[in-house]
């Protein structure tokens, strides 16, 4: 049935995306274990800028950046060849989850959670939740991809920072306190480290990062999606899998305290418990954050402990996560935002919504065909990192900011907030 | 038509004729006695001794109540059952499984097991064959779940827990237990407990050869997980965080070590029916669990070879 699914999702994939005919978009096994960073500065050299606008681009998706290039403000400005690259790097790093119902298990920490009979996956329906089609990335973010957000001074860029952490921002720093997550060193991942999963990064440095790459963090609803991969059968009840691979836990197919590595793992590794949109690593290896506020009961608050109840789900489990039911698609656990684990870090998600339309590729050729002053810079609107030869600082940065401009504001789309609500 | 076969009544009372020894606290017992009518310790050690001509060696796994003893000691039971590469433990008797079981269903419901009783009647005891892929002989191992509470009684009221005096009496060594969330707390960054602990076991015994200053004590930051600095490095946590404590040890004990573990990742207050508030394990990751008790066996094996049941035979 599933591989049925897999042939089928990119039809309908296709058909809400023309644009992405000619590329692949629901690979499975698509992605090889070499090509998880395929984009670097390798990529700049192999790909040399016919002009100053291909050259930010070409900047942009050597950082991971693509889903910046495909928000409306500046998709429409692109040309479509620099389009469909955005889109092809987006296909080829993000998994698509579609729209539809999924079934949220209560935490056992919730009031009403006795009331519940855990193993009956028959929903009611208080805890079903829709969600709508969301991309999430195939694999965790990486050392060298948190690297890139790091050198281009992610950390002083205040504005992709929530406000009540910006305090905190400074306390954010490595074993040699540069900053940077928590075990780094002298601003840097450890030799070896590249392939494995970010750790030791907050809640916040987590959201501050998704922002930086025009995604944002996804919601609990999403990530139970993308992995137990649902099928309604009728209005109230909905088949969903324990496991992304199905309803029986196999150790060959996630790194839990069972399957012995006893450390994290490069994020290409367990590849044969990738989910059925292609996600991979999504039980086990690190725990994940997600946007979601852990629902605690508020009575039970240990005030004289310094307790909050605002704890921020995370899923998955770890490399050391001892029981198995405790890493599986439904099992909610809850951390301190600002607490820098070992074993927890992030994928990052991005709405459909939030990506443009392709180009109207006559409408560029006209463009094209004026003079070049009236070809409007993509850049023109958005906020981006300090590049080579910008020596603009930090205050004018932020002077420049404004409402309407991309990379500043959180990144939420209308789906998410309906989600949340 | 069979025929009963009844058992000689002088048979029976030659039986309670003889006195079987505790083998916690050596005094004699009724033959079919179940615990020790003098210290409460489950005969059934005794009787394992006897007839499979064993002499286990004892470590005690000891802390202030609430420290996460019994936590610890299950856990530390069940990931060693699970690890045939490695150390790995086989326990003797249906009640050394009975710890090990009430933790590890309680920490799979996210709970904390109940609080060990006072009462030395209802303290879980384990005996076990220790074994090590690198040693030849196994190794016999008997650990009890004492209760904070009747430890803190025996420390400051001498003899009043017979169980408790002649168990520590005759351990090979000690996993002691510090509660990391205890002493962050404590203002004085002092653990008394622990301190009157150190004292009473370092008075236990005075001769020199066979005392505790030569038995190896591993002292083990419980609950480090909500104090991560504790894993990082424990000696420099000890001295930094527990001066006293670090001093003391340097002063009595030649084999001493400082750990950390935890075993849940996070906790936080859940509401249960009939109970109330209670604090619970947001999830289970145990860490730093094994090190201790790996470190505290080589120590205890290096120290004195144990003698194990087939050396044992060789003796008798």
């Amino acid at each position: 049935m599933f591989k049925r699914l897999r042939e089928i999702l990119p039809l309908w994939h296709r058909k809400i995306h023309p644009a992405s005919v000619d590329k692949p978009v629901l690979a499975e096994p698509a992605i090889e274990p070499a090509a998880v960073e395929p984009l670097d500065d390798e990529y700049i050299a192999a790909h040399p800028a016919a002009n100053d606008v291909e050259s930010l681009v070409n900047q942009m998706l050597a950082h991971h950046r693509y889903a910046l290039l495909l928000r409306s403000q500046i998709a429409q400005n692109l040309t479509p060849e620099l389009y469909a690259t955005a889109e092809h790097a987006l296909n080829e790093a993000m998994g698509l989850v579609p729209t539809g119902n999924v079934y949220l298990q209560p935490s056992v920490f919730d009031v009403d959670c006795q009331l519940i009979e855990f193993e009956n996956l028959t929903a009611p329906e208080e805890f079903t939740v829709a969600v709508q089609s969301v991309y999430l990335d195939r694999h965790l973010v990486t050392n060298r991809q948190f690297q890139k957000f790091v050198d281009a001074g992610g950390y002083q860029e205040m504005a992709i920072w929530d406000q009540e952490i910006w305090p905190a921002v400074l306390d954010f720093i490595d074993q040699t306190d540069h900053p940077g997550p928590r075990f780094w060193k002298n601003g840097h991942y450890l030799p070896g480290q590249a392939n494995l999963p970010v750790v030791g990064v907050s809640w916040y440095e987590a959201a501050a990062y998704a922002r930086w790459v025009g995604k944002r963090l996804p919601t609990d609803a999403e990530w139970v999606k993308a992995g137990s991969w649902p099928v309604t059968l009728s209005p109230t009840t909905h088949l969903q899998r324990k496991y992304p691979w199905g309803d029986t836990f196999d150790r060959g197919k996630a790194n839990v305290w069972a399957s012995a590595p006893s450390r994290v793992v490069a994020v290409n590794e367990f590849s044969e418990g990738a989910s059925v949109g292609g996600l991979y690593q999504l039980i086990g290896n690190v725990w994940e954050w997600t946007a979601t506020t852990l629902e605690i009961d508020p009575d039970a608050e240990d005030a004289a402990q310094g307790h909050s109840t605002l704890l921020k789900s995370i899923r998955g489990g770890a490399f050391d996560t001892y029981f198995e039911h405790q890493a599986n698609c439904h099992f909610a656990s809850g951390e301190n935002p600002i607490l820098r684990k070992h074993n927890i870090g992030f994928r990052c998600a991005l709405s459909i919504c939030d990506i443009a339309e392709p180009p109207d590729a006559a409408l560029h050729d006209s463009n094209l065909s004026d003079d070049v002053p009236n070809v409007k810079s993509p850049f023109e609107n958005v906020h981006s990192e300090p590049i080579a030869g910008n020596d603009s600082t930090e205050e004018q940065l932020n002077s420049e900011l404004s409402d309407d401009q991309v990379l500043v504001q959180p990144v939420e789309s209308q789906a998410t907030k309906e989600n949340r609500a | 038509m069979t025929k009963a076969v009844l058992p000689l009544e002088s048979y029976r009372l030659a039986q309670y004729a003889v006195q079987v020894p505790c083998y916690i606290c050596e005094q004699g017992n009724a033959f079919d006695a179940e615990l020790c009518r003098h210290c409460q310790a489950p005969m059934a050690l005794a009787h394992q001794v006897h007839y499979q001509k064993l002499a286990p060696q004892m470590i005690a796994t000891i802390g202030s109540s609430g420290a996460g003893k019994t936590v610890y000691l299950g856990m530390l039971l069940d990931m060693l059952s699970h690890m045939p590469d490695e150390m790995q433990i086989v326990a003797r008797g249906a009640f050394s499984v009975s710890l090990q079981q009430n933790v590890v269903q309680a920490l799979a419901r996210c709970e904390f097991p109940a609080k060990t009783p006072n009462e030395p009647d209802r303290w879980n005891w384990v005996h076990c064959q220790v074994r090590n892929p690198k040693v030849k002989d196994p190794f016999e191992l008997i650990m009890p779940d004492v209760a904070g509470e009747a430890l803190l009684e025996e420390i400051e009221h001498p003899h009043s827990y017979l169980a408790i005096r002649s168990f520590l009496s005759k351990c090979s060594g000690a996993m002691i237990l510090v509660d990391t969330t205890s002493l962050a707390a404590e203002k004085s960054g002092r653990d008394y407990f622990t301190l009157k602990l150190l004292t009473y076991l370092s008075e236990l015994d005075k001769d020199e050869k066979t005392s505790w200053q030569n038995r190896p004590v591993a002292l083990i930051f419980s609950k480090a997980d909500q104090c991560e600095d504790s894993f990082d490095d424990p000696q420099i946590y000890a001295q930094r965080h527990a001066g006293s404590l670090w001093q003391f040890c340097r002063e009595r004990f030649k084999h001493y070590k400082f750990f950390a573990a935890g075993v849940a990742g996070a906790t936080a207050f859940r509401k249960v029916p009939g109970v109330g508030r209670v604090r619970a394990p947001l999830r289970i990751e145990p860490r730093g669990v094994l090190e201790p008790f790996t470190w505290i066996v080589r120590q205890a094996m290096a120290k004195s070879e144990p003698p194990t049941g087939r050396s044992l035979k060789k003796q008798k």
